[in-house]
């Protein structure tokens, strides 16, 4: 189909990105606007100069920069010999292991802050423990300590799935051909595996680093206050939506996460440059000593990321849990609460979820389609809209949409877009769509060319060919892509807290947030997370099922 | 390093309950291009991979200059393997593949600088040291993998199919380098491939494998010429395989009849195993090019002469190749060299001549 | 599957906007509050839905400011007077009379207090008063006795164990602090807050965050409105609760949205929370607020409190005046406490070290050392402006324009804030010095 311009694609192509520019770049670029102008709407560089005047925002920066890197560097200790053993050795309940380190991505990390706080908080079960027997304390939760461990633990799974793929594709003979050569252990690694992980370690670490510095529940929940994200959400829901600084300090946050995008771009670029050559990847099957130390790191590093999951649980069912190491009294109560009180939470979140994941897979596949297949120019600025999302904070994204959608009627809902759940499914849609399309592009890539002109030889159309030819054979992708959009929009907090019209219209994210807020509710809150836990978990489940060992590769930038 | 000698004593592989590998013993003898021929599956690579280190025999022990080194580690014996698909390190670039080697034995810059040089050119790769592999076509990759390999002066040289990723004519090409090459540097090389042509072209011993053991060991022209049973004859070169049994044994000739009811002359040889008594059941072959086409109405008289109809011709210049039916069977006649004579084609009625000496018997079970 | 994708969109639009029976409110109350009141409305008005958008008051106020050119809620119901006193100024608000039968059961005033705007914009139905809640065990655990008054929360004894939420993102403790400053002047009012802020272990960003903190028993003490309190309590966790005696007393209020869909259920609404009806619910456990109709506490629990009755400081709370400076005390408490809080921590602990240590020094000579822990204290007791510059129109109107003199004056408090405490904890250790 490489056969010039073709009219069909080229107005696929205009529509695609008229659809993005209204909901991506027109609602970023009203925030942005915000930000250079000035009372009498002139262009002004003076709130940005403002903002590096003043020492809280520089303390913020410097947070920020500092708890991305922090996150990365005892994410990799984890996450590096976690990828290294689920890549290189088979062992029973490799598909445990797998599974169990997506878990922490599952729980909202505002959510894990809360049960961590129960955990290893200052009256935490660990330190009353500590109290009762050495009559000392540790400070776990305190300040940006909390705040680098709540989101370490949240965001390692980034690092590890990313770098699993890497060294999964890396085939035996390269390492064998060093150690041919005279080169084994540690030498090795630094020279032949490092380097050719580190694509997918640098990706990983990519997503972790924007995502950390994007992350608003985190600090919140532990009352940190001093990071860009906080101060941003603080400004804005403060001193109101007109704060200028609340918009400038937006505008940093895409800047740093474009940034940080476009310094990778070198590796994300070769990201998959050790499946060039097709071979059998490295696995060993684990026995003797070195399965028992394994196994004893495996459970030990799942043990504590799955600390608030744990914590979670138990607060679900808890009546009473104050200042005790575990509940003083149980209840079942709060599942009853949430399931036949109120099942309007659960129940949004699968509307919106699913709807926002089947709308993620079709402009994914569409946009994919576009820019593997056709010729087309604008694909580069398709391909670099699609990808945006990734750099925006669903704070900005949800201040941009109530600045744009808020005023007047959307044809058809009879009101404005911001006062219907419409809002959330395209909030979703949007803020996952980089998942898809990276998923179907990759998928795309595999099926050759040739696969589509024999079907056409055959006298199948092009649309046919591409329902009956093309889509079967990257519906794995597809489905994988799909799967990714909805794990993730299920605990997406940051744009839900500021998008839902009204309650009854809330999902489960929102829930949870609501049934924290009130003191009476905490409980029903973590049986909601235990919910969005199972929720997500499947879907993980499933992901894997569908993608197998590449399953990591959907959560690539 | 010196060329060493290679000895494998009853080394026997298996993956689960699945022996890969069987009471192998074998010795390769310093500066000779020994070959591992036969079928994927037959455990070549597996052999190659233990001479190397990276697969440790269940039994056996594997010898190199009369010293065990079936423990030691790959990175510490020394020899050098060419893999299949090269396994260049994608990141770095030709240079950096080539001096990996010399770096890791701790080689001073220069004398790396000027090594990797000469390798390079040894190879015709002049002027590609800074691109990166991916740059590369595949003869160029394979070429660097050699370069890379051939730098550090292995005592022993392991190849793994190292051609079957190229297309038939750069694989030609390459055959007659690798050939050059090994003779002027006089090393000892291991060959693995699947491909008779290249073992017979390349080595100075084969040994044939099937199912995990070696079927029969000897020089090319050996292993082609008396091929021992049905296997290496059907695998080494073309072939058209009988089985019968012996009607009459003369002085020096044997009369067979095969289960098709063809009857024919076989010329015995003293290198036989055994010389079949009558009444033996055989196996016998005859290669195409041993059999000529003639017309029905030709009189070449021939003790061993059969009427047949030709079911296809393929004509190739330099031969043509004839599929012929005979009593209810096919058989394939390979005529060389067809300036001059006549060409047949599909329905036509011919006869087929072959000498006694051209019947090989190739496996003889005696009469009870 | 397109096409059955779309037609499950419109029904779902077309089942949206049909519902229009109903009354869509604005509220910060927690959940167990516009709950009762949503069963309890419905039951009595059949046919109309009350819908909830629930929204933390300050982003309420910045809701309805965004969407004032076409409202999309009909009553605006928070704790916070000064947020109504805020949208009032704005025109936001629906000038509404109730019923006189309803009205006449309601005392104008609660203490000094009055109880329903004057003008007839928004009304109180509940009141509450500000106070200290804290965790028995928490106490019992770290061997500390239980507060009584504001002023104990600058007691030495309670370093690292309060708990508050910032004025600027809890209405109800923006209140809190109001009272503070108005009880105790501007200068001693915020000495107080700087001391206790020392002592904060931490500061929250959610007003429950505290009843939360000290439920869990991550810290021991905070500062909250009375239900957060009374509620627990009812529910059976270990905590406590008490008014200071210098405390205010003030309503939780409802207002009708101005041009909002649905006016005459919103006049409904409003009728029915300050109905006999309406005020009974507030004394269901879960909610425990205290009603604004003073003969209804005949029918109270036992052991609630009724603020007709009881005694109260005497602080004559001046709304106006809280309102008209209510983004300058936020921000000025944001920028010398809350983002500054780990230097006023340690400026704090250096001072308590040193005052301990000063009087464990038997026979010597430690007034110098004292001299310089008093100046130490000053150095961080002292807010960066004064009271008059506060309430300055210029400063006011600061915070709601996109001028540079908000950026500048919150630059200058901060480094007024860092410097000041620096020299405190250079202070102290000099004092400390001193004593060995």
């Amino acid at each position: 189909m490489r056969r010039g311009v073709d009219w069909r694609q080229g107005f696929l192509m205009w529509a695609l990105l008229a659809l993005l520019g209204i909901f991506i770049l027109y609602p970023v670029a009203r925030v942005l606007w915000v930000s250079l102008s000035d009372d009498q709407g002139r262009l002004t560089l003076l709130h940005f100069v403002n903002f590096f005047r003043r020492p809280l925002f520089r303390e913020a920066l410097w947070n920020s920069l500092l708890s991305g890197v922090l996150v990365v560097f005892f994410g990799s200790l984890i996450a590096v010999p976690l990828a290294y053993i689920s890549a290189r050795y088979e062992f029973r309940g490799k598909i445990a292991l797998q599974t169990l380190s997506t878990l922490p991505l599952v729980i909202p990390p505002f959510v894990g802050a809360v049960a961590l706080q129960m955990i290893l908080g200052r009256s935490g079960m660990v330190n009353l423990l500590l109290m009762r027997w050495f009559d000392t304390t540790i400070p776990f939760m305190e300040g940006m300590t909390g705040v680098v461990l709540v989101q370490t633990l949240h965001y390692f799974p980034f690092i590890m799935l990313n770098t699993a793929v890497s060294l999964s594709n890396i085939e035996a003979s390269l390492e064998e051909a060093a150690e041919n050569m005279g080169c084994h252990g540690w030498r090795l690694f630094r020279r032949i595996t490092l380097p050719l992980m580190l694509p997918g370690y640098i990706a990983g670490s990519l997503i972790a680093f924007i995502r950390v510095i994007d992350d608003l529940g985190t600090p919140l929940m532990l009352n940190y206050k001093n990071l860009l994200a906080a101060q941003a959400y603080l400004r804005i829901t403060t001193i109101g939506i007109d704060d200028v600084d609340g918009y400038v300090i937006c505008v940093v946050l895409v800047l740093l996460s474009l940034a940080s995008l476009f310094g990778a771009r070198k590796y994300l670029a070769i990201a998959e440059y050790a499946t060039v050559q097709r071979g059998a990847p490295v696995s060993e099957r684990l026995s003797g000593g070195k399965r028992v130390w394994i196994l004893l790191f495996i459970g030990l590093a799942l043990g504590v990321s799955l600390l608030p999951h744990i914590g979670i649980a138990v607060l679900s069912f808890a009546k009473i849990w104050s200042f005790s190491i575990l509940p003083s009294i149980y209840t079942l109560d709060n599942y009853v609460e949430i399931f036949f009180r109120v099942p309007h939470f659960v129940k949004n979140t699968l509307l919106y979820t699913l709807i926002a994941a089947g709308l993620d897979v079709l402009l994914g596949a569409a946009i994919a389609f576009l820019l593997v297949r056709s010729r087309l120019r604008g694909r580069n600025l398709l391909d670099a809209i699609a990808t945006l999302p990734l750099a925006i904070p669903g704070v900005v994204l949800a201040v941009g949409y109530i600045r744009v959608f808020h005023g007047w009627d959307f044809p058809g809902i009879g009101g404005p877009l911001t006062s219907s759940w419409i809002i959330l499914v395209i909030a979703y849609t949007v803020r996952r769509l980089p998942y898809t399309v990276r998923a179907s592009y990759a998928a795309l890539q595999q099926v050759h060319v040739s696969l589509e002109e024999a079907a056409q030889n055959l006298g199948a159309n092009r649309f046919k060919t591409y329902w009956k030819v093309t889509v079967p054979l990257i519906a794995g992708g597809l489905v994988a892509g799909g799967l990714i959009a909805f794990v993730t929009s299920c605990v997406e907090l940051a744009s839900t807290i500021m998008l839902v019209p009204r309650i009854e219209m809330g999902p489960i994210s929102y829930g949870i947030y609501i049934y924290m807020q009130s003191p009476l509710g905490r409980s029903a809150g973590a049986a909601l997370g235990v919910v969005a836990i199972l929720l997500v978990g499947l879907g993980t489940y499933l992901t894997h099922r569908v993608f197998g060992e590449r399953a990591g590769s959907a959560f690539r930038v | 390093m010196e060329p060493a000698q290679v000895r494998l004593e009853n080394i026997g592989k298996r993956y689960g309950e699945q022996w890969v590998v069987r009471g192998v013993t074998l010795q390769i003898e310093r500066g000779e291009f020994y070959t591992f021929l036969g079928p994927s599956g037959c455990g070549k690579t597996t052999l190659l991979r233990t001479i190397a280190g990276f697969a440790a025999p269940d039994e056996g022990v594997v010898y190199l200059d009369g010293e065990p080194v079936t423990h030691v580690p790959p990175w510490k014996r020394d020899v050098g393997m060419v893999f299949q698909n090269y396994a260049l390190w994608p990141h770095m670039t030709v240079f950096e593949n080539v001096a990996f080697g010399l770096r890791e034995r701790g080689a001073r810059r220069e004398e790396i600088a000027e090594k990797v040089k000469l390798a390079l050119e040894q190879v015709d790769l002049k002027g590609t040291a800074n691109r990166k592999p991916s740059q590369l076509s595949g003869g160029q990759q394979q070429r660097v993998a050699l370069a890379r390999t051939l730098v550090i002066q292995p005592r022993v040289l392991l190849l793994d199919e190292p051609l079957s990723n190229l297309d038939a004519k750069l694989r030609a090409e390459m055959r007659l380098e690798l050939l050059k090459l090994q003779r002027d540097l006089g090393i000892t090389t291991i060959y693995v491939t699947h491909d008779q042509e290249e073992a017979l072209a390349l080595s100075t011993r084969i040994a044939v494998m099937d199912r995990g053991s070696i079927v029969q060991e000897g020089a090319p022209r050996e292993i082609y010429e008396q091929p021992r049973g049905p296997f290496v004859a059907a695998f080494v070169g073309k072939s058209n395989l009988f089985e019968g049994s012996v009607t009459r044994v003369d002085d020096g000739t044997a009369e067979i009849e095969t289960l098709e009811g063809i009857r024919m002359t076989a010329a015995l040889r003293p290198l036989l195993p055994s010389s079949p008594a009558r009444g033996a059941r055989v196996a016998l072959n005859i290669r195409p090019e041993a059999i000529a086409v003639v017309r029905r109405d030709d009189t070449i008289s021939s003790s061993n002469r059969l009427a047949g109809k030709v079911l296809a011709s393929a004509y190739q210049g330099s031969l043509v190749e004839y599929e012929i039916e005979c009593a209810g069977r096919s058989i394939k006649a390979n005529v060389i060299n067809p300036k001059g004579k006549p060409l047949f084609h599909r329905g036509d009625e011919v006869a087929i001549v072959f000498a006694p000496e051209d019947v090989l018997v190739i496996k003889t079970e005696q009469a009870r | 599957m397109k096409r059955a994708l779309f037609t499950l969109l419109t029904l779902l639009v077309l089942t949206t906007a049909a519902a229009a029976k109903e009354v869509v409110i604005v509220t910060s109350f927690p959940k167990e509050l516009f709950e009762g009141y949503k069963k309890a409305f419905e039951a009595k008005n059949p046919g109309i839905k009350v819908v909830i958008n629930s929204k933390q008051t300050n982003a309420g106020v910045t809701y309805l400011r965004e969407t004032r050119s076409k409202p999309e809620a009909d009553i605006f119901w928070v704790s916070a007077p000064d947020a109504f006193q805020a949208l009032k100024t704005d025109g936001l608000l629906d000038k509404y009379a109730p019923p006189k039968e309803i009205m006449a059961k309601i005392p104008a005033k609660i203490g000094t207090f009055p109880i329903h705007d004057p003008d007839g914009t928004y009304f109180g139905f509940a009141v509450s008063g500000y106070g200290l809640m804290w965790n028995r065990n928490y106490l019992q655990a770290h061997k500390l006795p239980a507060p009584k008054e504001w002023t104990d929360l600058t007691n030495p004894r309670y370093f690292n164990h309060l708990v508050i939420s910032a004025p600027s993102r809890s209405g109800t403790t923006h209140l809190t602090v109001e009272v503070i400053l108005q009880a105790y002047g501007w200068e001693k009012g915020w000495a107080l807050l700087l001391n206790s802020g020392g002592n904060m272990g931490t500061i929250t960003e959610r007003s429950f965050g505290v009843p939360e903190a000290v439920v869990t028993g991550q810290y021991g003490i905070g500062v909250v409105i009375d239900f957060f309190g009374l509620s627990n309590i009812a529910s059976g966790q270990p905590v406590d609760f008490v008014y200071p005696s210098l405390t205010s007393v003030v309503p939780a209020s409802v207002g009708i949205v101005k041009g909002g869909p649905n006016p005459d259920n919103a006049k409904a609404f409003v009728n029915y929370l300050l109905s006999e009806a309406g005020q009974t619910v507030l004394f269901s456990p879960d909610i425990a607020r205290l009603p604004v109709l003073p003969d209804l506490y005949a029918k109270a629990p036992k052991n609630y409190p009724n603020p007709f009755t009881m005694k109260l400081g005497g602080v004559n709370f001046n709304d106006k005046l809280s309102s008209g400076r209510r983004d300058v005390v936020n921000s000025l408490y944001d920028h010398v406490i809350t983002f500054r809080h780990r230097e006023l921590k340690d400026a704090w602990d250096g001072i308590y070290k040193a005052e301990e240590a000063i009087s464990k020094a038997k026979g010597r000579d430690v007034a110098q050392a004292q001299g310089l822990v008093g100046e130490a204290r000053k150095a961080a007791s002292q807010p960066p402006i004064t009271d008059k510059r506060a309430s300055d129109k210029e400063v006011t109107d600061a915070f709601k324009s996109k001028s540079g003199l908000k950026a500048q004056l919150e630059t200058e408090w901060e480094n007024f804030a860092r410097a000041n405490y620096g020299k405190a904890k250079e202070l102290a250790s000099k004092a400390l010095a001193l004593t060995r």
